[in-house]
């Protein structure tokens, strides 16, 4: 397998009605990258994460993992085929505890046994700090805690591919290097991952490579002190600015 | 032994020993308590766990009741047999309508449900050939005898085993899929649970329970009418497990049990026995949100940091 094949996404388009969200994207990721997916507010990066992670269908495109085609499979099978995501306002099992939380998506491999699955969980727990949360229920959460939870979620899929939809929205700044610190030590420790902002600011320390969407489109990829100085990317952002 | 399960063991031992002290009234009014119980409880698993507040219910056990008596008269199918016929086909019911209803949540799901309960309303009043329509279905008893002491019992051990089951099912990972489909359903998916195969699961498994408690219940009284799938029907099943408890199964039953009861003591108010059973919905929704189940089997001493562990079995 080429490692520039781990994960490509190919042509991918969304419409909704009349609006077309994601507009012929095109990405993809070698093993252990770690990327920043960025653009203005509406550009169309949560409705990329969807057809990633399998939740939306795309209207054209494929997406391949591992060399395995996973277009138009429903989200389940991609989650156990290793994509694993976090939404932008976080949706946990609120009614559940922190530790149930966490052993939903490692029972759903059928072969996995519940004592494993939640010595596991006190593993992500504690790479989390949040142990001493391990049977309050989810609602009873901060939102920063919640972000943290949604992540040792995900993690508990052993995901080949992480999908972060802005991890740093609305959390508190000691909790934002926290979560920095997670996704660095994450992505060092192998994880592929997309983490996705509006903002490039917050994330240029953390990635080395940037891609920028505007209105559904892909306008520029690389390294990320190149496409900060980008012209179409400036034009993009204060564009953005302007119209508001 | 938790003292969850003392509660119950209590409350069985009291219902196993009722038929020696209470009168017939009583005895006969406890059987078709059990018939409740069953279609609350079953309920209180597919809309407090699952999620699916389903209001064909009571059209499930209809369903089961007019199979197997149908079956049983026109075939001459020995009534067990029959039985089992219908649970089956309530199940395939099951099936078919939480595959028709995959996509739709909240409300939607209500009024579909009980658009289609109504159709089926109507189906049993329309075909007066094979159902007798309203004037209901004559169906023979299994008992003979006058006492209703057989059915108190039969009825009784059918509500114990279907808690049992529904136990049994909830301590595997299947009920901790049920809870977070509730929760939020694109996450769960997203957590690699096959959302689609457990919505159907769950209707099926309940489905074939309300048919179930529609076979019992057929003999039982003697008559079967379209009169069970009626709105306020369904109503009383879900003011029960709600009063009971609608995140617990045993609680949902155990309301099924009083509100039934009280109503049975109440008969001389008529309609206004109808308030009594809403201003009771209301008080336990401000001062027992969980149901007065929980209420009873809530441990002096426990520490409300612990009340994560509720909501289960
Ligand atoms: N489910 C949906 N239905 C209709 N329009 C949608 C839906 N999801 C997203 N959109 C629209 O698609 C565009 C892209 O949205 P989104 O992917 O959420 O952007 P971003 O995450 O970059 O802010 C926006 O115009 C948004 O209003
Ligand atoms: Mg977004």
């Amino acid at each position: 397998m080429d490692e520039a094949e781990f994960f490509a996404a190919d042509g991918l388009s969304k419409h909704f009605g009349g609006i077309i969200a994601v507009d012929g994207l095109s990405i993809s990721l070698s093993r252990g990258e770690l990327v920043g997916l960025i653009g203005p507010n509406g550009s169309g990066k949560t409705t990329t994460i969807n057809m990633v992670a399998g939740a939306l269908r795309p209207d054209e495109g494929t997406i391949r993992l591992r060399g395995v085609t996973m277009t138009g499979s429903p989200a389940h099978v991609f989650a156990r085929g290793g994509v694993a995501r976090t939404f932008q306002v976080p949706r946990l099992f609120r009614r559940m505890t922190v530790l149930e939380n966490l052993i939903v998506p490692a029972l759903s491999n059928p072969a996995a046994r519940r004592a494993e699955a939640e010595r596991r969980a006190g593993e992500v727990l504690s790479f989390l700090r949040l142990e001493h949360l391990t049977r309050s229920l989810a609602r009873a959460l901060s939102g920063g805690q919640q972000k943290l939870l949604e992540l040792g979620r995900a993690l508990m899929l052993r995901p080949s591919l992480l999908l972060l939809d802005e991890p740093f929205a609305g959390v508190h700044p000691q909790l934002l290097a926290q979560i920095m610190e997670h996704i660095g030590s994450l992505n060092a420790g192998g994880h592929t991952i997309i983490v996705v902002d509006h903002n490039i600011d917050a994330i240029r320390s953390l990635v080395r490579r940037t891609v920028v969407m505007a209105q559904g489109r892909k306008i520029a990829d690389g390294p990320s002190e190149d496409v900060l100085r980008d012209p179409a990317v400036i034009r993009a952002y204060t564009g953005a600015r302007d119209a508001h | 032994m938790t003292r969850s399960h003392a509660v119950q063991a209590v409350l069985l031992i009291a219902a196993l020993a009722l038929p020696a002290w209470a009168g017939p009234y009583w005895v006969h009014v406890g059987a078709i308590a059990w018939y409740y119980a069953l279609l609350a409880s079953s309920w209180a698993l597919l809309a407090g766990y699952a999620g699916q507040f389903s209001f064909a219910h009571v059209a499930f056990a209809a369903l089961g009741g007019y199979a197997s008596a149908l079956l049983s008269l026109h075939f001459g199918i020995p009534p067990g047999i029959g039985v089992v016929a219908g649970i089956v086909l309530a199940m395939v019911a099951g099936a078919l309508i939480g595959w028709l209803v995959l996509r739709l949540t909240g409300p939607y799901l209500a009024l579909f449900t009980l658009a289609l309960s109504e159709i089926f309303r109507l189906m049993l009043v329309a075909e007066q050939q094979l159902t007798r329509g309203s004037l209901g279905l004559q169906v023979p008893g299994w008992f003979g005898g006058e006492s209703d002491r057989p059915y108190y019992y039969f009825g009784l051990s059918l509500l114990v085993a279907a808690l049992l089951l529904m136990a049994g099912l909830l301590r595997t990972r299947v009920g901790l899929f049920l809870r977070a489909i509730r929760d939020d359903e694109g996450a769960a998916r997203a957590a690699g649970v096959n959302t689609t195969l457990y919505k159907i699961l769950v209707f099926v498994v309940t489905s074939g329970l309300a048919g179930l408690a529609g076979t019992y219940y057929g003999p039982f009284v003697g008559i079967l009418t379209p009169s069970m799938v009626i709105l306020p029907e369904m109503g009383l099943v879900i003011a029960m497990a709600v009063i009971g408890g609608i995140e617990s199964l045993p609680g949902a039953a155990v309301g099924a049990v009083i509100v039934y009861g009280l109503s049975e003591l109440t008969r001389e108010y008529g309609q206004w026995r109808f308030v009594l059973l809403g201003l009771a919905l209301i008080l336990v929704q401000r001062f027992a949100q969980n149901g007065i189940f929980a209420v009873l089997e809530r441990p002096l001493l426990r520490p409300p940091a612990v009340e994560a562990e509720r909501g289960r079995g």
